[in-house]
Formats: C-alpha cells, sequence, structure tokens
C-alpha cells in the first residue's frame, strides 16, 4: 500500500500506534487535536476569571466615586484583566487552540512537526496562568498590562511574579510559532501548494513568525524588568542611569505586533466562514492570504504610534504615523472581499455565520477608530483616555473574541463530534452582540470628552454613559453565560455531529467528526483551491476515510 | 451540481435601490460631520493649534464614518438579498465569481487616495503643532508629582502649587517632567498632552485663545490617587480634592496681577526642588498650626485623622505616639517624634504600603519639624 502520496506526508507520513491510557491520551498528549482542546478549555477558564475581572472594573464605574472596591484593588484587577485576556485567552486560543487543532487537518497532516514541543508549549501556558493569577496573593501590579516603569518598579512583589508568568507565555508562543511554520513549510499534503493552502492556514503562516520574532523582544524586555526588581540592575529607573522610554519601545515592538498575532488568525477563520454559508468561492483567494503577509509585515513597523505623546523626537512621529495609515489598505482589501463574497450567495444564518458577519461590522468599527489614533495630531488629545478602551475593545472583544466565537460554533462539531445549540447560540449572538456595542461605543466620547483611562473614580458628568457602559458589560457577560451553558450541554447531550455538517469543502470535514488519532487513513492528494463549490472536491485519496476499513498501526 | 447555480445575478434594480440609499446616508454623515458642533464628543477648542486638530477630526469622522456605512450598508443589503430561502433545494449554492480585478483594483486605489489625503493633512496638522509654533513663547515648566501638578515660572522662585496661569493669546513654550513616576499633562480644551517623564523634559507650544478656567488631567497611570488628578474632579466623597488643579487663561492684566501676587509671596522661596536632607532632621522649633496646614495640603489624601486602622492609603495617623494598639510606628520603630521624622524624610516602602520620600512630597526640614510637631500634638 505504499505511495508517493503517503510519504510525501513527511514525519508524520506514517501511523504510530495510539497511545493508551488516560494520562497518555487526555494529560500529556502528543496529539494536536488533544493539545488543542486542552489549550481551548484552558483558555475559557482564563475568559471567566478574566471576565469577572472586568465585571469588577464595570462595576466599580456604576458610580463617578467607584467604592465598589479601592483604588489600589481596582488597579490590581485591571491591570491583570487586560494580561490575562491577551495572554492568557486570545493569543493561546488563536494560535494554540484553533491553530493547534484545525491547521494540519487542513494541510492534510498526520501531526504537526514537533509534537513533544507542542505538549511542552501547552504546559507552560497554565502553569504561567496559575503563576499570573497567584500574583493577586502577594500584590499583583497595578500599572495595567503595559506596566510602564518607573510604577511598575514601584508595583507590590506580584509584579515580578507577572514579568516571569509574562516571559513563561512568551517562550510558549514562540515554540507554538516555530512548530507551526515548520509544519506549514514542510507537511503539506502533495499538491498543497502554497496557493491552494486554506485561508486559514495563510493566516496562522503570516502569524507564526510575528510570535517567534517579536515574542523575543518582550522576552529581554521582562527579564530586563524581573532584574532592576529583584537584583537592582538599573534598566529602566533613571534616577540610577535607566530609561523608563526603553522599556515602552520594547514592550510595544512586541505589543503592536501582538494586536495581528491575535486577530490575523480571526482573519483567516472568517476567510472559511463565509464562504462555506454563503455557498460561494471567498472573492479574492490571492488578495487576501497577501494582505495576510502585508499587514504581518507593516506590524512591525508602527510600534511607535503608542508612543506620541512619550517624548519622540517630532519628525519621528511621522514615518509611523504613515505606515500605520497605510495598513489601513491591506486590511480594507480584507473587508471588502469578505463583503464581497456575499454578494450572489445563498446565505445560511447559523450562530458562526452570524458571529461572521458581526465580527465584519465590528472590526470595521474597531479598524476605522484605530485610524483616528494613528493621526498623530488627533492621539495628542485621545491618548491614555477611555476613546483608546473604546478602540481596542471593539477590536479584541467585537474582533477577536467574537472571531474566536464565530470558529467555536464553526468547528466544535468537528473536534467534539457533537453539534452545538443553535438556538442557544442565537441567543448568545444577540446578547453578545447588544452587549458589546453598549458597553465599548459610549467609550469613545467619553475620552474625547475628557474621561482618562485607569481612573477608580471619575468626573460626575459622565455617570450616564458610564452606567450604560456597565449595563452593556453584564448584557454581554450573560451572553457569553450562555454560550458556556450550551458547551456544557452540548458535550454530553447535543446532536451527533455527522462528518461535514456545514458542507465545508476543506479537508478536515472529509474525514470522521471527531477525525482519528492519525487523522487520514491515507494522505490525500490535492488538486486546487477548496472553494469552488460548482466543482466536485478536489482531493484524491479520501475514499476509504468515511468507511470502516482497517487501518494497520505503523504501516506505510 | 451545476443545475443547482443559482442563476447569475445581474446588478439589478434592488442593488440600484440599496446603492442609492447607502449613498444618502453617506452624504448624510460627511454633512453631519462637517457641520455640527463638536460639543457633542469634545469640550470646546480653547487653544491653537487645537483648531486645526478640530478641523482634521470633522474630516476622519466624515470619511470614516462614510466608509463604515458603505461596507455596513452592504453588507446588511446583501445579508437580506442573498439569503437561503426555504423554497431553495438544499443544496442550493451562491453565483461562483472567483474575483473581479477591477473591482478589487477600485478598492485598493480609493482607499490609497483616501490614505494620502490623510497622511498630507495630518503632516499639515503635525506641522502646525510641533514645528510652527513661535519658540519665544513664555516658558512655563510643569512637574508632575503623585498626585498634583507643580509649576515653575521665569522670575518667580520655588515651585507653585494650586493653579497654573497663562495670559490669553500669548505663545507658550511649556516644559513638562516629573520628580516620581510617569504622569501627563492634558488639557481637553487644548487637544494637547505631553507625558512627564522622569529625567526627561518634554515641551509642548500653544497659544491659548480663550479666557476660562480649564481642567489640567493625568493621563498616565501614576499610582493610587491617579483617578483625583483631575480638574474635573473638584471635590470626592465630599471632600476637597487637592489633585484638583486648573490651568487659568486670563486677560493680560488679571495675569500681571496674579504674577507679581506670587512674586511676592515666593520672594524667599528656594529655586531648588526640595531633595532628601541628609543626616537627621532638627525637630527643634516645630510648629504644630503651620503643621495642620501643610497635613491638609500635602497628606490628607492618603491619610485620615482617625485611628491606625482607618485607612485612606495609608493608615489613620491620630495618636501615633500612645496608641496601646500600635505601640510601634512600622517595621518594629519605635513611636518617637525622631522616628516619624524619619519616615517623612525618606519614605516608606513595606507590606502595608509606600509613601514618597522628602523630595517627591516636596517638603523643606522645617515642614517636616512642623509636620511632626502636629502629629505629635494629636491625641
Amino acid at each position: 500500500m505504499s505511495t508517493t502520496a503517503e510519504h510525501a506526508g513527511g514525519i508524520a507520513g506514517h501511523i504510530h500506534p495510539e497511545p493508551q491510557g488516560f494520562i497518555r491520551r487526555y494529560v500529556f498528549s502528543i496529539d494536536h487535536k488533544i493539545i488543542g482542546i486542552q489549550y481551548l478549555i484552558t483558555g475559557f477558564v482564563f475568559l471567566v476569571l478574566a471576565g469577572l475581572l472586568a465585571e469588577i472594573i464595570r462595576t466599580q464605574l456604576l458610580h463617578a466615586n467607584g467604592g465598589f472596591v479601592s483604588n489600589d484593588v481596582y488597579n490590581e484587577v485591571y491591570s491583570i484583566h487586560g494580561s490575562a485576556m491577551v495572554w492568557l485567552v486570545v493569543i493561546p486560543i488563536v494560535t494554540g487552540a484553533f491553530g493547534n487543532i484545525i491547521m494540519p487537518l487542513q494541510i492534510g497532516a498526520r501531526d504537526v512537526a514537533f509534537p513533544w514541543l507542542n505538549m511542552l508549549s501547552f504546559w507552560i501556558f497554565p502553569v504561567a496562568g496559575l503563576m499570573l493569577f497567584s500574583s493577586f496573593l502577594m500584590g499583583a501590579p497595578v500599572a495595567g498590562w503595559t506596566e510602564y516603569p518607573p510604577m511598575s518598579l514601584l508595583g507590590g512583589p506580584g509584579t515580578s511574579m507577572w514579568a516571569a508568568a509574562i516571559f513563561l507565555v512568551g517562550v510558549s508562543s514562540t515554540l507554538t510559532g516555530i512548530n507551526f511554520v515548520v509544519t506549514m513549510f514542510q507537511m503539506r499534503a502533495p499538491g498543497m501548494t502554497f496557493t491552494r493552502m486554506p485561508l486559514f492556514c495563510w493566516a496562522q503562516l503570516a502569524t507564526a513568525p510575528l510570535l517567534m520574532i517579536a515574542t523575543t523582544a518582550l522576552a529581554a524586555a521582562l527579564a530586563a524588568l524581573f532584574m532592576e526588581r529583584q537584583f537592582g540592575v538599573p534598566f529602566f529607573d533613571p534616577t540610577k542611569g535607566g530609561s523608563p522610554i526603553m522599556w515602552q519601545h520594547m514592550f510595544w515592538f512586541y505589543s503592536h505586533p501582538a494586536v495581528y498575532i491575535m486577530v490575523l488568525p480571526m482573519f483567516g477563520a472568517i476567510s472559511e466562514i463565509i464562504p462555506t454559508f454563503a455557498r460561494k468561492p471567498i472573492f479574492g483567494y490571492k488578495m487576501i492570504a497577501f494582505s495576510s503577509m502585508a499587514i504581518a509585515l507593516a506590524g512591525f513597523m508602527v510600534w511607535a504610534h503608542h508612543m506620541f505623546t512619550s517624548g519622540l523626537a517630532p519628525y519621528l512621529q511621522l514615518p509611523f504615523m504613515i505606515l500605520t495609515f497605510t495598513i489601513a489598505i491591506p486590511t480594507g482589501v480584507k473587508f471588502f472581499s469578505w463583503v464581497a463574497t456575499l454578494w450572489g450567495g445563498k446565505i445560511h444564518y447559523t450562530s458562526s455565520m452570524m458571529f461572521a458577519l458581526a465580527f465584519v461590522a465590528l472590526f470595521t468599527f474597531g479598524g476605522l477608530t484605530g485610524v483616528f489614533l494613528a493621526a498623530v495630531p488627533f492621539d495628542l488629545h485621545v491618548h491614555g483616555t477611555y476613546w483608546i478602551v473604546g478602540h481596542f475593545h471593539y477590536v479584541l472583544v467585537g474582533g477577536s473574541l467574537t472571531g474566536i466565537f464565530a470558529s467555536t460554533y464553526f468547528w466544535f462539531p468537528k473536534f467534539a463530534g457533537r453539534m452545538l445549540n443553535e438556538t442557544l447560540g442565537k441567543i448568545h449572538f444577540w446578547l453578545f452582540f447588544i452587549g458589546v456595542n453598549m458597553t465599548f461605543l459610549p467609550q469613545h466620547w467619553l475620552g474625547s470628552l475628557g474621561m482618562p483611562r485607569r481612573v477608580p473614580e471619575y468626573d460626575p458628568q459622565f455617570q450616564t454613559w458610564n452606567d450604560v457602559s456597565s449595563i452593556g458589560s453584564y448584557i454581554m457577560t450573560l451572553g457569553i453565560l450562555v454560550f458556556f451553558v450550551n458547551v456544557l450541554v452540548s458535550m454530553r447531550n447535543g446532536k451527533k455531529a455527522p462528518p461535514n455538517p456545514w458542507g465545508a469543502r476543506t479537508l478536515e470535514w472529509q474525514i470522521p467528526s471527531p477525525p482519528h488519532y492519525y487523522n487520514f487513513k491515507h494522505i490525500p492528494t490535492v488538486f486546487g483551491l477548496p472553494y469552488d463549490f460548482s466543482q466536485p472536491l478536489p482531493y484524491k485519496g479520501l475514499e476509504e476515510e468515511l468507511t470502516d476499513s482497517p487501518v494497520h498501526a505503523g504501516a506505510h | 451540481m451545476v443545475e443547482n447555480r443559482a442563476p447569475a445575478t445581474t446588478l439589478g434594480r434592488g442593488f440600484w435601490i440599496a446603492t442609492t440609499v447607502i449613498a444618502l446616508l453617506a452624504l448624510a454623515a460627511i454633512v453631519f460631520w462637517s457641520y455640527t458642533s463638536l460639543r457633542i464628543v469634545m469640550p470646546p477648542v480653547a487653544a491653537q493649534p487645537g483648531g486645526e486638530i478640530d478641523v482634521l477630526f470633522r474630516f476622519m469622522a466624515a470619511t470614516a464614518s462614510a466608509i463604515m456605512i458603505v461596507v455596513a450598508g452592504y453588507l446588511i443589503y446583501f445579508m437580506i438579498a442573498f439569503r437561503a430561502r426555504k423554497t431553495d433545494p438544499p443544496d442550493a449554492i451562491g453565483v461562483q465569481i472567483h474575483d473581479n480585478h477591477k473591482l478589487e483594483l477600485w478598492w485598493t486605489i480609493i482607499p490609497t487616495l483616501l490614505v494620502v489625503i490623510l497622511s498630507v493633512w495630518s503632516v499639515k496638522v503635525w506641522y502646525a503643532i510641533q514645528i510652527a509654533q513661535p519658540t519665544n513663547g513664555l516658558v512655563v515648566e510643569s512637574i508632575g508629582h503623585q498626585w498634583y501638578f507643580t509649576f515653575r515660572y521665569p522670575q518667580i522662585h520655588g515651585e507653585i502649587t494650586g493653579e497654573m496661569h497663562l495670559p490669553v493669546n500669548q505663545p507658550v513654550v511649556m516644559n513638562v517632567t516629573s520628580a516620581d513616576v510617569i504622569h501627563s499633562f492634558w488639557v481637553p480644551q487644548f487637544r494637547l498632552k505631553a507625558d512627564m517623564v522622569p529625567g526627561l523634559i518634554n515641551t509642548i507650544r500653544f497659544t491659548p485663545t480663550k479666557v476660562g478656567r480649564y481642567p489640567i488631567v493625568c493621563t498616565e497611570f501614576c499610582g493610587t490617587n491617579h483617578g483625583l488628578m483631575s480638574g474635573n474632579m473638584p471635590t470626592w466623597q465630599g471632600k476637597p480634592n487637592p489633585g484638583a488643579q486648573y490651568l487659568v487663561v486670563d486677560t493680560p492684566a488679571d495675569f500681571e496681577k496674579w504674577y507679581h501676587g506670587w512674586q511676592v509671596k515666593n520672594a524667599h522661596a528656594s529655586d531648588a526642588i526640595a531633595t532628601v536632607s541628609t543626616g537627621t532632621i532638627s525637630l527643634a522649633g516645630g510648629d504644630a498650626k503651620a503643621g495642620q496646614a501643610l497635613f491638609a495640603q500635602k497628606c490628607s489624601a492618603c491619610h485620615a485623622i482617625a485611628p491606625f486602622s482607618q485607612r485612606v492609603v495609608g493608615p489613620g495617623l491620630k495618636g501615633l505616639l500612645d496608641d496601646p494598639q500600635h505601640p510601634n510606628l512600622v517595621d518594629g520603630d519605635k513611636a518617637t517624634p525622631a522616628n516619624i521624622a524619619t519616615i517623612l524624610q525618606n519614605g516608606y516602602k513595606g507590606d502595608i504600603g509606600q509613601m514618597p520620600n522628602q523630595a517627591a512630597n516636596n517638603l523643606s526640614d522645617k515642614d517636616i519639624a512642623n509636620l511632626v510637631a502636629y502629629l505629635s500634638s494629636l491625641k
């Protein structure tokens, strides 16, 4: 049965026997699908915790005088909320969870290139997460997720724990990045050229170098902060000859690309979901694929737009401003292409599709308010105000988190083998969509009218809109609660998922739900793009996947 | 499968009606942002070049609203027009179009043009803010502290607390820095902001154009009472807020009067920024009454005159010397006037929190003696 097609699968070309025993199968697993599910569950647990912190923030801000928690506790709460949402929820879910579960299946591989490294990446993540939350026990960091020195040098002992925890998640993402790049370069099924690769994989391919390169700058900054706090090495303290601005450069050299780490994979997911439910090829495949690359590349050259008020030399502001404007062009191309994909379609409104369409609208809004901030003159007015908070929550909650929900409704049947409940899904959608807009829209004008961010009490004239925002956040939370009920109920009692419930055309839908340990009995051969609904599927060698034909472990 | 292909869709009547509606809405948005009072989103502008920032904002808001309406408008129209209907066969598919190079070219060219216009316009306003402002204006300095601002003027000795005054229509060169952590100096009505970074001097140049009293707001997180460093919060929890400071723009005559007042008042003040004294501070001749006034100004943001356990930020300071429940101050230090002075001098950092030192609080040795006299007098 030896064919070139199977050998071409590379390292995972032949089938290893499935490990036995609960621990080897579900705890220290080297199966990319199990690791991905572990990432997803851990990420959702941290979403619950970080979400509760968000509700403490919004409850405090119900009243102009605050008073729900003390100022110091409030500062700890929003710092951990931001850090956890970025590093423990969004980044692990969009790369570690969906990247791991879906990407190898979509390129026709049996696993990622380095399964043991993958297991290591995952297990670093919950440990780092526990470290981050444990910082509450010893005086958590107070200076926000950005932890600018000298404030972060004065923060409680938990700030060092924060630095160590974020350093560790950084190691985890760097390893994931390496693993994904090698997998996509080496393990695509025969015939799966780069220009036939599904757009979700393209998005992961654009993200992986960001994980590998940008994260190292953050690691250096965190190591320096840790050394300064614990051993007095003066990197950032100006009274000892350090430079607080240096931290800002190093931090944003990572954290601006991190914005794209958080959203590019979801751009990819949306590019799979919209054509599937519109029953149409994606509009402008190549433009969407290349625009991911263009965004990733340009994302490296704009970090100082976070520092327009920090005291950059004025002329230095110009290239950062103009380069940031230009990112709007490839991003616009993607959004126009998605809207155009709907034209002439047969649109099916599943929960997944509704979240995907909401993503298009909400991210467009968040992207446009970002262009305002890129313009130095207007940024001088709204920098450090609630406008910023409104803007980045539109792209992170309206973008990344909405994308995560769209992806979960889409791929849950594949990896869990059960369908999610559609009625609960729609209730979740409407609560969430209304909640997001109510929470974050008023924050824009609150900011430009004069409300600074990171304050536990504020000018009483801003109370009405803050109340609207807080009530919106409760509605949003209620929606997320419905989602978790849906997942927990459907996991046990949901309808059994057929191999391809949505009529999708990428490879993962041509094999059983959930897939076998070895993914494919025979590595398929690929003949074209997966998006032509009028054509037969462009794959060969999948005939036995849905049959009971035996698979010989170790056989080629 | 070919027989399931949706009929080739041409741009029919529905499309043109939708396009007309979207175009009208986008036009309405552009007209709205061109003529609306910006009061709905920003306080009225009171300085140049703030006005130019407002014009740029109108352009960006108009363009962004139009783009949002176009994207959301077609999204909603397509969602309705191309929904799968109950009468469709279950395997019906959409019209199979892969791309349209002409369309893609257009939606790359139009945003590129908009980006070029926006870039040119932004650079022009940037030039007005960063380069074109007069460099020979009145030089003023502001220093950020936890949690208040101080100001320095030429020919006034020492630092000024409370309100900052500027004459109307006179160019200003404002240098900002910080004595402790990073703060940010923002006057929303001026549309200008500069971070106050310790060890670095940042400069903003502007001309106040309207007489008035404008709040100064700190927009960089600077510790426990960051939220109180705002002129928008004159009182907090019923008490006057020492962090509520204002920038007052006066007529030249009023400014002259205010300026002269401080010249006289601070005639003997030291120009040196307070530093931490070396050695032991003499407590002789401490004036409890002066200490009380100073306490209200410098300490009451964090400490109450109440038993030790009643914390605001730091502990309550009533009866420090003879509190049976707290025979020691902190870390085992005996409750003596000298030890209180040491904490005021060097600050404190430990398990119950942290307190800035003498320099950060801008206290002279005499101030410390007065404060110790006041605190020792409380029973």
